[in-house]
C-alpha cells in the first residue's frame, strides 16, 4: 500500500509537472493545392529563429493528403511563438522561387498576415497558454 | 528535410525585397456599383460592351455570313478582352480588371461563321468563381477582405490579348504567365513556363512576330516592384531561345514595344509609386514632369541598351518602328490626359453614360538619332485612334501603313464608331465609318495567301451595334478600307468589348 501510494505521489508530480511545462499547439493547414511533395512546418519561438539565424524550437515534415492537413507540436513552454509553413511541392528539397526571387511553391504562416512578402516575426506572433492552443495557416 | 536550407530559401533577401515592394494590405473598399451600372446601361445600350458576362462559355453560334469573303480568305480570329467584372454585389472600376474570355470567330468556309468564348481557367477565376466572390489583387480597384496571393500568377487575369506560336494558342496579360488554351475549345491548359527559374516572371500581353518566324516579348520587372526588363526570345517551334535581363535606370511603366529588323525599342515612362496601399493602378502616378527613358536594344545582345530621353508621353500601344540611314523612327498612340490614360473609359466602367469620354489621343512618331543620341517626338497630324496594327511585312527602312479603330462623324457611344489606315509618310487617311451606332475594336491585318506585298490583304475586326444588340465581325479590303465591308457577320448576342487579338489562317 505504501509502495502504491509512493508510485501514484510520483506520477502525480510528473503529470503536474507535465501540465506546468508541456502546452500543446494544434496546426491544422488549409489550402494544400497539390498532393506531391512534403509540407514543411517549423515553429519558432523569436525573431533569430525567424529570421533563419537560430534553429526553430521544433520542425515537422509530412505528406500532404487532401487539402487540409494537422501538425501537433507537443512538450512546449508557454510563450510567445510563429509557425512558418513551406510546401515543397515538387520534392526536390528546396523551397523553389523563380529567378525574380518570387515563390512558386505554396505557403504560409500563423496570423495569415495579408502581406506580399515575408511577413515579420511580430505580424505572425501568437500566445501559447499554458493550456495549449490550436490555430488555422492557409496556405497560398 | 534540410531545414536550414529552408528556412535561408524561404528568409531570403531576394524574396523579401522583391515581393516587399508589392506590398498588398487592406484598404477601404472603394466598390462599383452594378445596380448603377445596370441602371446606366438601360438609358444607354452602348454600355453593353462593359457589362459582366455571368457564364464560363458563350455560345457556341452559327451565323451566315452577310456579303461575299474574298477568295482565300479562311481561319480564326481569337479575341481576349476583360468580361467577368461582377460578383457578389461588387463591380470593378478598372476596365483591366476583369478577368479574361478568349473568344473564336471561325469562318466556317461554307459561308457560315461560329463565335464561341470561355472564360480563361487561371487561379484566380477557378477559385473566385467556387467562392462566388472577387478574393485578390486586380490591376485597378481594390476589393472586400483581399485574401493572400502566392505570387503575381495567383491574381493574373489573363485578359490582355491572344497570340499564336506554332499552333499553340495563349491567352497573355502584362503582368504574369502566358496561359496556354485549347485552340479548338478555348479550355485552359495552364500557365506556361518557359524554363523552370522563369516561373510566373511577365510575359507581356504584345509579343512581335520577327520574320524568321521567332516571337519576342518582355517582361515588366516593375510591375513585381524592381527595375528592369526580362527581354523574352521564343523559337518559330514555341521553344524559348534565350531569356535576358535588361537593368534600367528607372522604375518605368512599359506596356508594349516596338520593333525594327536588328532592334527592339523599349519606351519606359516614369512613374511614382504610392505606399499608400491599393492596387497597382490606385498607387501609380505617372510623372509627366520626368523625361521618358528609351532602349534600344540589339537583338543579337538583348541585355545591353543604347539609352535616349524623350519629352513624357502616356503609350499603352506603338505601330511599326523601321529604321534608315541610322536613325530609328517609331510610331506611338499618345494618349493626350493623362488621367484619363490611367483608367480608360472608367466613366463606362462604372455605367455613368453621360460622363464618359474616350480618352483623347495622337500620332506619334519618335526619331532616335543612333549616332547622336538625340531623340525627339514629332506629330504625324492624325489623333483620335487606339490599337494600332500593321503588316509585318513591311521593309525594314520604311513606315507602314498603319490600322486602327477611329472615329468618323457621330456616334452614339464616346468610343470609336470607324475602322482607318493611315499612311503617315503620305500624310493619308482612308476610314470607313460603320455607322452612328457601333462600336468598332481593333482590326487585325490579315495577309492574301500567296502575296508578299505589304498591305496586299485585309482587316479583320470586331464590332458592337449597340441598337440592334448584337456583336458583328468585319472584314475589309486594307487597300480599299473606304470601299467598307467585303462581308459581315452578327451574332444574336452581345460580347464585352475587350482588347487584342491575333488571326489564324486556316492553311
Amino acid at each position: 500500500m505504501h509502495r502504491t501510494a509512493l508510485i501514484a505521489a510520483a506520477l502525480s508530480a510528473v503529470m503536474l509537472a507535465s501540465a506546468a511545462h508541456a502546452a500543446e499547439l494544434r496546426v491544422t493547414l488549409h489550402d494544400v493545392r497539390v498532393q506531391t511533395g512534403h509540407i514543411n512546418v517549423a515553429l519558432v519561438d523569436g525573431s533569430a529563429g525567424w529570421d533563419g539565424k537560430a534553429a526553430p524550437v521544433q520542425a515537422r515534415q509530412l505528406a500532404p493528403s487532401g487539402d487540409t492537413a494537422q501538425v501537433v507540436f507537443e512538450d512546449l513552454p508557454a510563450g510567445d511563438y510563429a509557425v512558418m509553413v513551406t510546401h515543397d511541392e515538387n520534392g526536390n528539397g528546396q523551397f523553389d522561387s523563380n529567378v525574380l526571387g518570387m515563390p512558386v511553391e505554396g505557403y504560409g504562416f500563423s496570423n495569415n498576415p495579408n502581406v506580399m512578402r515575408k511577413p515579420t516575426f511580430d505580424e505572425a506572433r501568437f500566445a501559447l497558454p499554458a493550456a495549449g492552443a490550436a490555430i488555422d495557416v492557409t496556405l497560398r | 528535410m534540410d531545414r536550414r536550407r529552408f528556412l535561408r530559401s524561404l528568409l531570403s533577401g531576394a524574396t523579401t525585397a522583391v515581393i516587399g515592394a508589392t506590398a498588398l494590405r487592406s484598404f477601404p473598399a472603394l466598390a462599383g456599383d452594378p445596380v448603377r451600372f445596370a441602371d446606366g446601361l438601360r438609358d444607354a445600350p452602348w454600355l453593353a460592351g462593359w457589362r459582366s458576362v455571368t457564364s464560363e462559355t458563350l455560345g457556341p453560334a452559327t451565323v451566315q455570313v452577310e456579303g461575299r469573303l474574298p477568295a482565300g480568305f479562311g481561319g480564326t480570329l481569337y479575341r481576349n478582352g476583360p468580361a467577368w467584372t461582377e460578383r457578389n454585389g461588387f463591380r470593378y472600376e478598372h476596365w483591366f480588371d476583369g478577368d479574361g474570355m478568349v473568344h473564336g470567330w471561325r469562318f466556317n468556309g461554307d459561308g457560315t461563321l461560329t463565335h464561341h468564348a470561355r472564360m480563361v481557367a487561371t487561379p484566380k477565376f477557378t477559385r473566385e468563381q467556387k467562392a462566388g466572390r472577387f478574393l485578390y489583387m486586380s490591376a485597378g480597384t481594390t476589393v472586400p477582405d483581399m485574401q493572400p496571393v502566392r505570387n503575381n500568377d495567383d491574381a493574373n487575369t489573363a485578359n490582355t490579348s491572344v497570340t499564336m506560336i506554332n499552333g499553340r494558342l495563349f491567352a497573355l496579360c502584362e503582368a504574369g504567365s502566358a496561359f496556354e488554351l485549347d485552340p479548338d475549345q478555348l479550355s485552359t491548359i495552364g500557365p506556361v513556363t518557359w524554363r523552370p527559374d522563369l516561373a510566373t516572371v511577365p510575359f507581356s500581353a504584345h509579343p512581335l512576330v520577327d520574320r524568321d518566324g521567332s516571337v519576342w516579348n518582355f517582361g515588366s520587372i516593375a510591375l513585381m516592384g524592381g527595375a528592369g526588363i526580362m527581354i523574352w526570345h521564343i523559337g518559330a517551334d514555341g521553344a524559348l531561345r534565350s531569356a535576358s535581363v535588361l537593368d534600367t535606370p528607372i522604375f518605368g511603366y512599359q506596356h508594349a514595344f516596338a520593333m525594327t529588323d536588328r532592334h527592339l525599342v523599349f519606351v519606359l515612362l516614369p512613374f511614382d509609386y504610392g505606399d499608400t496601399g491599393g492596387t497597382f493602378f490606385e498607387r501609380m502616378r505617372f510623372a509627366p514632369q520626368r523625361a521618358c527613358r528609351i532602349a534600344v536594344v540589339p537583338k543579337d545582345a538583348p541585355d545591353t541598351a543604347q539609352w535616349f530621353e524623350a519629352d513624357f508621353a502616356a503609350i499603352y500601344h506603338f505601330g511599326d518602328a523601321y529604321e534608315r540611314n541610322g536613325e530609328i523612327v517609331l510610331r506611338a498612340v499618345r494618349h493626350d490626359d493623362i488621367d484619363r490614360a490611367h483608367s480608360v473609359m472608367r466613366e463606362a466602367v462604372a455605367g455613368d453614360a453621360a460622363h464618359a469620354v474616350n480618352s483623347p489621343s495622337t500620332v506619334l512618331q519618335l526619331r532616335l538619332d543612333l549616332r547622336s543620341g538625340g531623340a525627339r517626338w514629332e506629330d504625324t497630324g492624325f489623333g483620335g485612334i487606339e490599337f494600332p496594327l500593321f503588316d509585318a511585312r513591311t521593309a525594314g527602312d520604311r513606315g507602314a501603313r498603319l490600322y486602327a479603330p477611329t472615329k468618323e462623324g457621330g456616334a452614339t457611344a464616346p468610343y470609336f464608331n470607324a475602322v482607318a489606315s493611315f499612311d503617315l509618310e503620305r500624310g493619308r487617311r482612308r476610314a470607313w465609318r460603320y455607322g452612328q451606332d457601333v462600336l468598332a475594336e481593333e482590326h487585325v491585318f490579315v495577309p492574301r495567301p500567296g502575296s508578299r506585298d505589304a498591305d496586299d490583304g485585309w482587316v479583320v475586326g470586331t464590332l458592337l451595334d449597340a441598337k440592334t444588340q448584337r456583336s458583328g465581325i468585319a472584314v475589309l479590303d486594307a487597300r480599299r478600307i473606304e470601299d467598307g465591308p467585303l462581308a459581315q457577320a452578327w451574332l444574336p448576342y452581345t460580347v464585352p468589348l475587350g482588347f487584342h487579338g491575333c488571326f489564324a489562317q486556316r492553311a
